[in-house]
Order: structure tokens, then sequence, then C-alpha cells
């Protein structure tokens, strides 16, 4: 019984690890590509070793039904601490000397353990508006830490966050008074928002507006972005070929561009293939949370299939010039470690519950 | 109690299982929506990559290699030019040149400016004026001196590291030795202008080729130039120059042997020097050029080490027109056109014999109007070879009243006037020959007999260039053979491969033999005794015929400026004549006095005579 049921897990699972797998690797590959100096590829190397254990570790050793509550609510504490005192140091990272840790990162699979704890304990199809405006609160105070440091990342979260508890649950009433009283909020601060952008936060907006106007400014970058991708052409220019990467034209190479970086060396067919296998991971949550057994499980899925879908979603259309350019890596192929650690964190969730199907009784 | 219990539990959990089964149905729904979402996300992301990828891709591409590559030409030397007696009179010569690339000292253009006016020794000013300047006219490097000295060369290279974006270049670059005595002939090379270049991109042109500008150079343009070559060098984000991509070495231009003799050229501008007008002297045999040379002229060297604006002004604007090809432009021909009257004459029968003879009283009568001889005081009776000799308007008068207009129109064009004679330049003038039709479409008019007796004698509305006359007289030297003027003979090729360029016959013109020889007598007996004695030289038949072309009226005589056109055109040899020449000197006065002197020294250049000078009697025309 136990030994078939392993097996069963394997077979079903299979192609999901096995994307991630391929994924890590051309992630590896990637920076390898990027990398002018060896001690960010052993970085990153390093971190998705270290996510890839963890994430074995992680999905075959613990259970999700079994994650005490009050862990995950401490450390989402805890964690609000150390953006308090971030908010008020004015930083992003805490720097450690050979690592530097970016705390706003992490929000990301605490909150999504949060919210599906918290809205999984209802067995209705619609939140109730205690829970719901509790669960606003618990989003929205760390995002509202991490803005004045990091506005992109809070805006996307804000997105990321609201959308999964659209798909929970909002009733439609509230859902559309919401609407209707974020746009209001948004019409009335956004001048006072606009106001205080940094110039260079301006700026993008500005680039993203008139792309070719400000092309040695604002745009600088989205225009780099355009160059390098689109003479990738459809067969790419080849590993350690292409112009922007090689001659540094490409800003931020290793983080937000890697992705630039990518379809400049691999073409139509190498954003075909990581479109291909990123989109199979999304529709591979999609169908864990279908399948999921329990409501925390199915949370858990859609979840971390939202978080990765804005994020690929956001720096894909900044690269492309689709969005404005907003400094947020792409999972897998942009060089970092809070970034990498948490998404093998994310995807240890999903994991853990596809996993943990099989044990129900 | 109890029992209420059991059913509040029952219908409790009966709503929890309803609520659990819509909870449910509702997420796959919700689901659906998710992935509608990411589908619409990801097609949305593919279109956007494929635009970008597929569609734009050489868009980008070429935006990428115009950011990222920097291609520096390498001009191919230009091919040289050598005469028939084997003189190289346009070549090329190595020299240093120094660039600044304004890309790669973008913030520290004064600085680097100031260092190098220290090394060159020349106000920081003045320097930085010109450099800022030629970054405007020109794309890419600037060319901040040429020539460099070999000391100057060391002290920039010594200094190298301290002055980024400077380069100094080891170039081609053209050189005529001989200056102005080619000027017209060789032509000379300039910058390509801007419209130029927007023509010839295709061609393989770059923004800092020169072109060909009048005479060989700009006719012979596309075999003289050869290839450009092309070093690529990727240059990254700070400007730091990388690998090489793609060198491709430049192809030189051919060379090319030309029919001029040089000494004959260079005695021929001797001879025109501080006068204003033209020497083309032909081959009858095969109408090659043997020597072209027109006055005013200018140094083609000047367009490559620059004119002081001083200089550059006053070409410009000279009245005398040194640009112009004089042996090109068209003149009224004066009493060299006397033998086209003549040929018209005899062709049309109007005389039939030598002793056909009319008496010259110094004027011509036709109807109420007089027409002068220029012998006031009259010829006496004139037969052929003595109206020739003493070119006699009378008897020319005389000949032309009897002609209609239209037929020695007729016969001027067949004789290669009126038209390009098929040299191939473009400044080359057609020259004009006036006919009936043409009098009464521009004035409305109709032509009078007048105006054929003007024409007669070669005034009126028509316009010959030397370069034509000289044709119309190597076709009587030689019995009639009209032939294209030539100049390129071989064309040498980078392997010694020479192509032979063959000479060109127009047509065989239809003579009578018994006609030639009168003419050719006539012409002998101008030399002999007739106005035309100044080109006498001994041991060597010489046969002409002078003009003196009226170009303003009588009252305004004693203005220098407007003096007469001088013309010779003649054939000279030992047995058969073996070089044509036609002389003008613009306001020159009388043929006989300004013209046929030149002709003779010329002829005893070219037949190597040598002679203790004598005294030449003056003659009017």
């Amino acid at each position: 019984m136990k030994v078939n049921s392993i097996k069963e897990i394997f077979r079903e699972n299979f192609w999901g690890l096995f994307v991630v797998f391929i994924l890590a690797i051309l992630g590896i590959l990637n920076q390898w590509i990027i990398a002018e100096t060896t001690s960010i590829l052993w970085k990153n190397l390093f971190w998705h070793l270290v996510g890839l254990i963890s994430l074995i570790f992680l999905a075959f050793l613990i259970d999700y039904r079994k994650i005490p509550f009050n862990i995950v609510w401490y450390s989402y504490l805890v964690l609000i601490l150390i953006l308090l005192i971030l908010f008020f140091l004015k930083k992003r990272w805490i720097d450690f000397g050979f690592i530097s840790f970016q705390p706003s990162e992490f929000i990301k699979p605490i909150l999504v353990l949060l919210i599906s704890l918290i809205a999984s304990k209802e067995p209705n199809p619609y939140l109730k508006l205690k829970t719901l405006a509790k669960l606003i609160l618990i989003i929205l105070i760390p995002l509202i830490l991490i803005f004045p440091t990091d506005v992109d990342y809070a805006f996307i979260m804000v997105i990321m966050f609201i959308s999964f508890l659209i798909f929970i649950g909002i009733p439609r009433k509230i859902l559309f008074s919401l609407i209707f009283i974020g746009l209001l909020v948004i019409f009335l601060v956004s001048p006072i928002i606009w106001k205080n952008l940094k110039p260079h936060q301006k700026g993008r907006i500005y680039g993203y507006l008139h792309p070719e106007k400000y092309a040695q400014t604002w745009s600088y970058q989205l225009n780099q972005s355009l160059i390098a991708i689109g003479s990738g052409g459809l067969w790419g220019q080849g590993i350690k070929g292409g112009w922007s990467t090689r001659l540094h034209y490409l800003p931020a190479k290793y983080t937000d561009l890697a992705f630039a970086v990518w379809a400049e060396t691999w073409g139509f067919i190498g954003v075909n293939l990581v479109l291909f296998l990123y989109g199979y991971l999304l529709y591979f949550c999609i169908k864990i949370s279908s399948t999921a057994k329990d409501w925390l499980g199915k949370y858990l899925a859609l979840g971390v299939g939202l978080i990765l879908f804005w994020q690929a979603l956001f720096n894909l259309g900044g690269c492309s010039g689709i969005f404005p350019m907003t400094s947020i890596p792409f999972p897998f192929l942009s060089y970092g470690g809070s970034v990498t650690i948490s998404l093998y964190f994310l995807l240890s969730l999903m994991f853990n519950v596809a996993f943990k199907r099989h044990f129900f009784k | 109690m109890k029992r209420v219990n059991e059913n509040e539990i029952f219908i409790r959990d009966f709503f929890k299982t309803k609520q659990k089964i819509l909870k449910g149905l509702f997420w796959e729904k919700r689901l659906f929506w998710a992935k509608v979402l990411i589908i619409f996300s990801f097609i949305i992301l593919w279109l956007r990559f494929f635009h970008l990828q597929v569609v734009k891709y050489s868009y980008y591409l070429k935006k990428a290699k115009e950011r990222s590559v920097i291609s520096y030409v390498i001009r191919a030397p230009r091919g040289e030019i050598i005469t028939s007696d084997g003189v190289v009179v346009a070549t090329n010569r190595a020299v240093f040149q120094l660039y600044l690339d304004p890309e790669l000292i973008k913030d520290k253009e004064d600085e680097i400016l100031y260092k190098l006016s220290k090394i060159l020794g020349e106000e920081f000013g003045s320097l930085k004026e010109r450099y800022y300047l030629a970054k405007k006219t020109f794309l890419g490097r600037v060319l901040i001196k040429r020539n460099l000295s070999w000391d100057e060369v060391a002290k920039i290279m010594v200094r190298r590291y301290y002055l980024p974006g400077v380069k100094v270049e080891v170039e081609s670059e053209r050189f005529y030795p001989y200056g102005e005595i080619y000027f017209h002939l060789l032509g000379y090379i300039s910058k390509i202008t801007l419209e130029e270049y927007k023509k010839l991109r295709e061609e393989g042109y770059s923004m800092e080729d020169y072109i060909g500008k009048i005479g060989i150079e700009r006719a012979f343009e596309k075999i003289l130039k050869g290839k450009n070559g092309v070093i690529e060098i990727e240059r990254d984000a700070y400007g730091r120059l990388g690998k090489v991509i793609n060198r491709v070495a430049p192809i030189p231009g051919e060379d090319l042997i030309i029919t001029v003799n040089h000494s004959l050229q260079v005695k021929a501008y001797e001879l025109l020097k501080d006068k204003k007008g033209a020497i083309v002297a032909l081959s009858p045999q095969d109408g090659s050029i043997l020597a072209m040379v027109s006055t005013p002229s200018i140094d083609p060297q000047k367009f490559i080490d620059g004119f002081t604006q001083e200089e550059w002004r006053r070409i410009n604007s000279s009245p005398d027109k040194p640009f112009l090809n004089r042996a090109l432009q068209a003149y009224p021909p004066g009493s060299t056109y006397k033998i086209i009257t003549a040929i018209a004459g005899l062709k049309a029968g109007v005389i039939n014999s030598v002793n056909n003879s009319f008496f010259c009283p110094g004027y011509f009568k036709l109807g109420a109007r007089v027409f002068r001889c220029w012998e006031a005081k009259g010829h006496g009776n004139v037969n052929f070879i003595k109206a020739i000799a003493y070119s006699c308007d009378v008897y020319f008068y005389t000949l032309a009243s009897k002609l209609d207009i239209d037929y020695l129109a007729e016969i001027s064009k067949e004789w290669g006037l009126g038209k390009t004679t098929g040299l191939g330049w473009s400044e080359e003038k057609e020259g004009f020959v006036p006919n009936r039709a043409w009098k009464e479409k521009t004035f409305k008019e109709p032509w009078y007999q007048g105006e054929t007796v003007v024409m007669g004698i070669g005034q009126g509305y028509l316009l010959t260039t030397p370069l034509q006359m000289a044709r119309v007289y190597m076709a009587i030297g030689n019995g009639g053979y009209l032939y294209k003027p030539y100049i390129v003979k071989k064309i040498k090729s980078l392997n010694g491969n020479i192509t032979n360029i063959d000479p060109q016959i127009e047509k065989k013109l239809n003579l009578d033999p018994q006609h030639l020889e009168w003419i050719r007598e006539g012409l002998s007996e101008v030399v002999e005794i007739g106005t035309g004695r100044a080109a006498f030289v001994p041991g060597v038949n010489v046969a002409g015929k002078t003009g003196t072309a009226q170009v303003v009226s009588l009252a305004m005589k004693k203005i220098k400026a407007l003096e007469h056109h001088a013309w010779f055109v003649s054939y000279a040899g030992m047995s058969s004549p073996q070089i044509v020449s036609a002389i003008l000197i613009e306001h020159g006065g009388h043929g006989g006095s300004a013209a046929a002197p030149l002709a003779r020294e010329l002829y005893k250049n070219y037949f190597g005579i040598k002679e203790p000078e004598i005294a030449i009697t003056e003659t009017n025309e």
C-alpha cells in the first residue's frame, strides 16, 4: 500500500518536479552566460542547490496539515518587526557581509500560509466580512512597511494577494464596493503619490510612455532590454555571443533583466521553451489546487500559482515594454539569494500539497 | 431536550454539507477563471515576444549593431594616372592623419583639445573651433590635422595613454605632382558632399570618401576609385573597443594610362600661362588627345591640402572662371569655320574649280546691307586657294550667299559641330549650329539670307568648342576620318592585366579627293604666304587656318576685355599630318598674331626642332 502510493505520487508529480528541475538548470545556465566573475555563478549555484534540497526535504518530510498556526503567526510577527526596523532605517536589505537578506521576499510564503490557514477554517463559498477585514489587515501591514523602500514590490504584492483573496471568495457586493473605494482612493491619492515618487520612479513611467524619446535617460533600461530581446531573433545570438550582455549594454542583467539575456542568447525558441515550462508549472499548481482534498491544500496551491504568475507577468511585461519597468526578478532565471530561497519555499508548499493527497483517509 | 439537540445537529450538518458542496463547485469555477487569466496573459506575452524577436528582428539587430559595433572605413588607394611617355601625373602618397573620435571623448573634449593644441603648437581657440565645425558637418571621426610630421607623430604616440580618442593613421592621399598644368585634364578630387553621399551610399561610398570632380577623375571615377575596405570592432557600453569582428581589405583602384604627351602638355601650359585660353592637340591617326590645357588654372593639390579663405574666395568669384575647361567651352569659331563653308560650297557645286574667282573690293553687298572684309582696301581678284590663304571674307560672303542655311547647318553637323564629340565628359559643351527652324521657333522671325552670309565666316549664332574645331581639321588632315577623341588608352588592373581601349571612329566623311586636295593646299598656303605665317616651322609641313572671332561691336573695340577671340587650328607633320591642334586665346586679338605663334612653339616641341629665334613679322589676320 505504502510503496504503491509512493510510486503513485511519483508518477503523478513527475512532470511537475521535472519542470522545476529543468527551470533550475536553465537558471544556472543563464547565470553562467551572464557571469563575468565566477563568484555570482557559484553563489547562484549554491542557492539553487540549497533550494532544491530543501524543496525535496520539506515536501516529503513535513505535512502541511500539521503546520501549527502559532508558528506561522509568530514568524509573521517577527517579519513585521524586522520590516518595522528596516522601515525606520529606510533600508531594503539586511546586510550580513557575505550575504544580504531581503525580508520582503519572505512575506510571500508566510502570507500565503497565513491567509490559507485562516480562510480554510470557514466552509463558506464567500469569506465572512470579519475574516475578510482581518485578512486585508494582515496583508496591508507588511506592505505599508515596505512601501517607502520598495514601491514596485508593494504594488505587485497588493495585486498578488488581493487577487488571491478574490479567488478565495470576496462577497460580490463587498468586492464591487472595494473596487469602487479602491478606484476612488487611487484617484484621490495618486497625485500625492505622484508628487512623492522619486525621480527614477517617475522616470520609469515617462520611459514607459515614450520609450524612444527618453532612450538615453529614463527608458535607457527598457530600450536596451528591447534591443537585447529583439536582436535575439528566432534562434538567438548563441551562448555568450549576445552584444547586449557581453558588452555591458544591459543594466541589471543579473536580476531584473535576466530574461532579456535569455531572450538574446536563445532567441524566440528559447523564450518559447521558458514560457512553455513556466506555463506548465502554473498549470500544475492549478491542477493540484483542483485535486487537493482539503481547503488548506486547495488555497495553498492556488496561492503559490498566483504568486508565480504575477511575478513572471510583471517581469516579462516589464522587460518587453508591455508594462512599466518594475524591479521584480524572474523566478529561476534571475539571481538573488532571498528570491531563490523564497521561491523554493513556495514550491515546497505546493508540492507538499501534491504529495500528501494520498495520505488522506 | 436530547431530540431537539439531535435535530439541531442534523440541520447544522445539512447546511454545512450544502455549503461545502457549493464551495467545491465555486472553486472549480474560480480555477477556470484563473486558467483563463493565465492563458490570456501568456498569449499576450507570446505575441509580444513574437513581435519583438521575429517581426522586428532586423530593426533591433540594426539598432544593436549601430550601438555595439563601430566600423572604420579603410579608403582604397585611388588608381594612378600615367601619361603615354611614362610620367606619373596623379598618384598617392602616404601621410599621417590625426583623427579624434567624438564618441570616446564626450565629457573631456576641451581637455584633450587643449593637450593637442600644446603638442601641435597651435592656438587652442582655433583648434577648438575647427573641431566643433568638423564635428557638425561630418559623421564619425573628425580629422583634426592632415599630413603630420614625424616629429608630431612621435609626440602624440608617446602621450597616447593620456589622449583617449586620438588616433594617428597612415592613409594614402592623392598627389598631383604637376599641379596647374594638368588641372582641367585630370580634374581633382574633393570630399564627398551629403547629397552625393546619399546617392552613392549604395555603391559603397563612405562619409569620409573623396570623389572625382571634372576631367579624368570624374569621367573615370568608377575605375580609379577601387573598393573601400572596412574594419568592424565591437564597442562596449563604456566606449572600450573589443575584438575585431570583420575585416575587409580595400581593393585599390585601377591605373590609367593616358594618351597625353607630357612634354607637349607642359609646353602647352607654358605657352598659355599668362593668357586666358585653351590648347587642345589630337593625333589625326586615332583621335587620341595629346594635350589639353586651359588657363587660368588651379592647382588640384589645393583641394586636398586646403585653400586659404582668401584663395577660395578669389577662385570662386574670379571673372576669369578658372574652373572652366576652355577647350570644351563654346565660342564663335571665326574664320576657322570658313573651311566648312568652302566644303559646303564645293559639295553644292557653287564652285567647281580652284580658279573660280570673285572680286573683293573690301565689302560685299546683299540687298541694302553691306558686309565688310577684314582687309578694308580689298583683296582684288581672289581664287579658292588665295581666299583661304588670305582669309578673304568677301569670297566666303559670296559663297555663303549662294548657299541655303539648312544645307550649311547639315554639313556643319556632319563634321561634328553642334553636338558633343564623344569624349564623354559631362563638362563638355555641345556648341551650337543654327538653322531655319530654330530661328523661327526662338525669335518668331524668318531666317534672313544675310545671316547665312555672316555665318559663312563663322560669326553670328554659331558656337563651337576648340575640341570640335580640332576634330574638323583632323578629318581634313587624315582624309575624312572623324574619330571620337579619347584620352585613356589602357587600364592597368592590380594584378597587371592591361585592358586596351581602342580608338573609335565616328564616321568616314564622304569627301571628293579633289576637293580635299584644294582645301589642303589652301591651308598650307595660309602658313606659307597667308595669315598664319607665324606658325611656320622649318622642316615641318604645317597647314591651318587662323580665326578672329568678333565678340563685340566695333565701337567697343578699345576695351581690352572685349578684344576678339584669337583662333588657330592646324595640323602638322613631316610627310603626313601627325598632330592636330586648336588654339584659342580669349580676347587675344588676331588669330594670326596671338594664336599662330603658339602653334609654332607647340610643333617645335613636338617634332623636336631647335632653331634660332627669328623675328616673326606681324600680320593682321
